[in-house]
This record gives C-alpha cells, structure tokens and sequence, in this order.
C-alpha cells in the first residue's frame, strides 16, 4: 500500500513517506493524548456534519424514513417567504447592532481608559451585565421595556419622550433587543480596554508634540492601532449575530415565536421552529447548511476587506 | 518725567511665585479635567448600573407596588397593623366622617370590610370604588420584601408541576460541575499534545480543530438531538449535555495550548533526560504549574454551562429536570407574570456567577483577554 502512494505522483499529501520508527512511535503517543479530542470530533461533529448534509437533501420527519427530494428542500427555502423574513431580521440585527456595538464598546473602552481614581470600580460597573446569564437578562429587559410599569419608558417620560411600546410594535422589538445586546457588551469592552492600554504612549506623545489634537490622536493613532481587535470583535459579532436565538425565544413571552409580527423571527429561530416545533428536520438541515455557507462568506469577505483597513503593528 | 528705578524683586522670588500660580492653574485644570471625565464615566454607567439594580429593586418589591404607575424606584408595600391578634393591610379610607386610616379584614367584590385599629370592635363595610374616585388606597411604606425570594425559589415555573427552582437551581449545578470536570479532563492532554508533542500530521489536526471553531452548532444540533434521542434513549437526561464536554472542544484546547506553549521547553526537554515519559512530564510538571490558566477554564466553563440555554431547550422536557435558565424561562411564559417573584428567580440565577467574579476578578479578565485579543 505504502509503496504504491509513494511512487503515485498525484496522490495527496504530496510529500508522504514512510515514516521513521521514531515518528511511528510518536505519532501513536500523539494521538493517545488526541483521543479525547479525536473521539469528539468524530462523534459530535464530523458525523452530525455529514448527516445534516445528508438529511438536507430529505424530507425526514424524525421517527420516519428518510424520503430523497434532491435539492427540493434548498429551492423551496428560496421561495420560502418566511426565510426571507427571517433572513432580513437577522440581516438588520448583523447590519445595524454588530456595528453599533462596536461602536459603544469603544466609547465605553476610551471612557475606563481615563486616568481617573476609581477606575475599578466603574470598570466593574460596566462588566458585570455581561455576566448576567442570557435568559434572566432577556427577562429583565422585557420589564424593563414594559409600558406601563417598565423604567425605560419611565425615565424618557422625564425628557418628554412618550416611549414606544417596545415588544408588542414590530418597529421596535429590535431595536429592543440590540439595547439589550448593548447592556451587555462588557466582553467587547474588556477586549478593546486591553487593546487600547496596549497603544503605545510614545507614539501618542509624539503626536501631541506635533500638534495634533484629542480627536486627531485619537483618529490617527488609536484606532488604526485597535484596528485588528475591531476585526476580531467585528468577525466573532457578526458570526455571532447570525445565530442569535436564546433572546428572541425568550422575549415573545407566551406569544408565537417570533412575536410580534414575525420581527423577532431570526434565522435560527426559524430554523429551530421548522426542526423541532414542525418537525422538517431535512428542510432544517437545509436551513443550517445555508446558514453555514452564510458565515463563511461573511466571514472571509470580511476577511479580504480589512486587508485595507487593518493596521498590524510590528 | 525721571523713570523711577524700578525695585526688581529677587528673580528667585518671581519664579517661584508664578511657578505656584501656574501649578495652581494646573491644579484647577486638572480638577476640571477629572471631574468632567468622573461625570462622563458615571453617566454612561448608568446605563449598565440601572437596569441591574432595577432587577434588585423589583425582587424586593411587594404585589401592590410591582404594577404601580408611574414605576417607583424604592420598593413599598403596604403598611400592616395588628387588630385582634390578626395582622391586617392598612388603607387610606375616605368615610363619611372623614378620611380614615383602617385596617382592612377582607376585600370582596369591591367590597371592603373595615376595622378601627383604635376601634378594634366597629366593623365597617364600604364599596371601594364610588363612582370615578377611589373610597380606599393602601397605605404604602418603603419595605424590602425578602420574602419574594423563598416565595419564588419554593414554587415551580408552572402550577401543577411537581417541582420548583430549587429543583432547577440544583439540576443547573449538578451539569455545570461534571461539564467542568469533563472539561478539565478532556482538553488538557490535548492541548498539550498540540504544544509540545512533535509528531506527524499534528499541525493539520490543529488546523482542523480551529476550523471547528467556525462551523456554527446549528449544523450539527439536528443529527445530534437525533443521535441522542433516537440511537442512544438518552432523551430527557442530562447526559447528552454533559457527555460532550468529556470530548475536548476547540476553544478550551486552544486556550490551554497558547499557555502551554508559554512553558520553557527546556524544562520538558530536562525531564525527557531523566527519564520522564510524555504522560509524566504533562501531569507532573506541566499540569501544576498551569492552575492559574486551568482555573480559568474552570470559570469560564461554569459560566458557559450555567448560561446555556439551547443545550437544555432541545433536550430536558419534564420540568423535574429543568435547569434554571429553562426554569425561568418557562416561569416567564405564563399569562400571569408575577414580576417580583420572577426578578427574585433572575437574581438567585445570577448570584453564583457575580460570587464567581469577585473571587476570580483577574481569572475573568485574563480568560477574555486571553480568548480575545491575543492571537
């Protein structure tokens, strides 16, 4: 066998030879320490990965036979109108709250950046929501976003807003949930907080003596050198965001999912609704395996684009 | 006109004055300078501090406050006195002689039933509702109800379920703790095989954990619910949400191999010298002195577990088995929603992790730097 691959040419990995008894012996310690790891990657993701491939091309109603559709079930998700309300929330919620976090969560970063006393503090103050577990949060929020008993539109009524009705209006339960989103960024924060303690003061020194002012520094300086940690915080955002589900599942309370009116209905709701509430568990894996293609688009064309706009240092 | 010789003050002097008032001017500018950056700080952190508080506020807020309109920040609840030996709720009472503080005995169909507490003997009946104007108001006092939390913890998130959040708060800790013993076990002989171990093929097997990284768990959640369901009968046991976690996962044996790699290799290599086999050398020598990043990962495994939410959705159904995060979901789904006790619930739910923190403060922001924005 060994010979035959070693004189075929063609065959891959190009480079294969027989291995050195040292090697051999290494290799079998190596994956004994691996095995663990290997058994998982066989058990829980390989195989699921090749079965939802296989079950996209189904109808597979869990208990029952699969039934070969070939590509059915990819064109009817296509012509599917709720794919494509679900694929616009989640498109909105990517669009509009990924960015915005970033946005806060540097604000925020500049902000516990200040050299003032007591910077522990505030910087626990604006860590801590994050750890607050998803569902209890998402709880929270919905009181909090109560018309007639909640703060938020309380504390507008100070200024003279009258506050939506955050959960019940189809204009507004998204915007609730990127508020929401915003709470609790404390990760991003951390992120850019140590990113930002890792400019280097003498270049920002060397600015000030050239005249530069507060936003130049800060535009000319700073963010170029945070902009890999804008990418990495941008590209786990975004991947993030395209399989937001716990919140939306809690925030319809007892309604429908993806109440009200099908604006909180994000990809993987739908797909989790399609999977396990409808039991279209080929139509599902469809679903899944698109969203994966999604991802990995998103996520290298991201990749390319930054070329232009990421600045590594050293 | 002569000049007059001017009396030039000993130059020192000078200096030394305007340096004072410059360091004075300094001084005052500074001052500006901290409090608008403290004014700053505290004004966004409101936005993050409020909503949490608020969580605290309402747990402790008694049924007659929770709905009052517009929302008060400080919880009340209705004042109670003692007439008979039986404790009674107090009400503002608009009588035909006058307003009234009397203790109501029982309120039925907008009929209340009065006592005097100066009068224990004088019983009176009035309609509450006269009309537009309302006869009795309770009497309100800021009072913390702590009896919110007993009140939520003993009661399940349904009626007519045989269980309650202590069930939930216990079954949540019973899979964060074997989620992190497995965790500990599984992904740190990986991890160090991916660090130090020379061997053939391991850089592609490393690439090909990274890549797991990136496929999202709803391609695998389907086939995995069936396989767990359907092959292995393990529906509605915690078994399909621990037993992943004895099988290594791609961020904890990543994290462990960055900091593994930070170990001199000198020492393994004098350890290979004496004698040591692979296996000694990674419990012996590298496994003590990784606690600070082994305790990391247990953190953030607790948090992970204590949070998830989808792992428990798709596979525990009877609610003896419900965690909290399922728990309190399903609380929040019923029609009536009893915002004090549910507060209460969310906020038992949390202790454990912000306990965690303010223990492990440096473990917390080392893991997310460590996780984040190193490599």
């Amino acid at each position: 066998m060994d010979e035959l691959r070693m004189t075929d040419k063609k065959f891959w990995p190009p480079r294969f030879r027989k291995w050195s008894r040292r090697e051999r012996e290494n290799f079998k310690i190596g994956m004994l320490f691996l095995l663990p790891w290997t058994i998982g990657f066989l058990a829980f993701t390989l195989y699921p990965m090749l079965a939802s491939l296989v079950y996209s091309f189904a109808v597979y109603h869990a208990r029952q036979p699969l039934e070969w559709v070939g590509l059915k079930n990819y064109i009817d998700l296509f012509q599917d109108d709720l794919f494509w309300t679900a694929l616009y929330n989640t498109l909105y919620m990517v669009v509009i709250g990924v960015p915005l976090t970033l946005l806060a969560s540097f604000f925020c970063a500049i902000l516990l950046n200040l050299k003032v006393r007591g910077q522990a503090f505030y910087r626990v103050v604006y860590f801590l929501p994050s750890i607050v577990p998803t569902v209890a949060s998402t709880i929270l929020w919905l009181w909090i976003l109560n018309p007639q008993a909640g703060i938020l539109n309380t504390v507008l009524g100070y200024v003279g807003i009258h506050g939506p009705n955050w959960m019940s209006n189809p204009a507004w339960s998204k915007p609730g949930l990127i508020m929401l989103g915003l709470w609790g960024m404390g990760n991003t924060i951390i992120i850019y907080l140590s990113g930002l303690q890792d400019v280097s003061v003498s270049l920002l020194e060397a600015a000030e003596l050239d005249g530069a002012n507060w936003w130049q520094r800060l535009w000319h300086v700073t963010v170029p050198m945070v902009s890999p940690i804008t990418l990495f915080n941008l590209i786990t955002g975004v991947i993030a965001m395209f399989q937001y589900f716990a919140q939306a599942y809690v925030f319809r309370g007892f309604q429908n999912l993806g109440y009200p009116l099908n604006s909180t209905l994000f990809y993987s709701v739908l797909l989790y609704q399609n999977a396990f509430q409808w039991l279209k568990m080929g139509y599902a894996s469809a679903m899944a395996w698109v969203l994966f293609i999604i991802i990995l688009v998103c996520t290298l064309a991201l990749l390319k684009v930054s070329d232009k706009f990421t600045y590594y240092a050293g | 006109m002569t000049t007059i010789p001017a009396q030039y003050p000993d130059p020192r002097l000078t200096q030394s004055e305007e340096a004072r008032q410059r360091a004075r001017r300094k001084g005052i500018r500074n001052f500006f300078k901290s409090l608008s950056s403290h004014a700053l700080i505290s004004f966004f952190g409101l936005f993050f501090l409020v909503p949490f508080l608020w969580m605290l506020i309402t747990a402790f807020k008694s049924n007659e406050d929770v709905f009052h309109t517009p929302p008060r920040w400080l919880p009340y609840d209705n004042v109670r006195v003692v007439v008979n030996g039986q404790e009674l709720p107090l009400y503002n009472v608009i009588t035909p002689q006058g307003e009234k503080q009397l203790a109501a005995v029982k309120i039925v169909e907008g009929v209340g039933t009065f006592v005097d507490p100066l009068h224990p003997d004088q019983v009176q009946e009035y309609e509450i509702q006269q009309g537009e104007t309302k006869i009795a108001t309770p009497v309100m006092h800021v009072s913390f109800r702590w009896q919110n939390f007993p009140d939520a913890m003993n009661r399940a998130s349904r009626p007519s379920v045989n269980a309650s959040f202590w069930v939930y708060f216990k079954n949540s800790l019973i899979i964060a703790f074997f989620t992190i013993i497995g965790t500990l076990l599984s992904n740190a002989p990986v991890a160090y095989a991916f660090a130090r171990l020379k061997f053939p093929g391991r850089d592609a097997l490393f690439v090909i954990v990274l890549a797991t990284m990136m496929l999202p768990y709803q391609v695998t959640m389907i086939p995995l619910y069936l396989f767990f369901n359907n092959i292995l009968h393990w529906g509605d046991t915690f078994l399909p949400i621990i037993v992943p976690a004895f099988f290594a996962n791609a961020y904890d044996v990543f994290l462990l191999r960055q900091f593994f790699r930070t170990i001199p290799e000198e020492m393994c290599d004098a350890a290979r010298v004496d004698g040591a086999s692979e296996w000694q050398i990674f419990t012996r020598l590298v496994i003590p002195l990784s606690v600070p990043v082994l305790a990391t990962v247990t953190v953030f495994t607790f948090l992970w577990a204590w949070n998830d939410f989808t792992g428990p959705l798709l596979f525990l159904t009877s609610p003896k088995n419900f965690t909290m995060a399922l728990g309190l979901q399903d609380f929040q789904s019923q029609r009536t929603l009893v915002w004090n006790q549910l507060m209460a619930a969310a906020t038992v739910f949390t202790i454990p992790i912000v306990v965690a923190f303010f223990f492990a403060q440096k473990t917390f922001i080392q893991g997310i730097k460590l996780t984040g924005s190193k490599e």
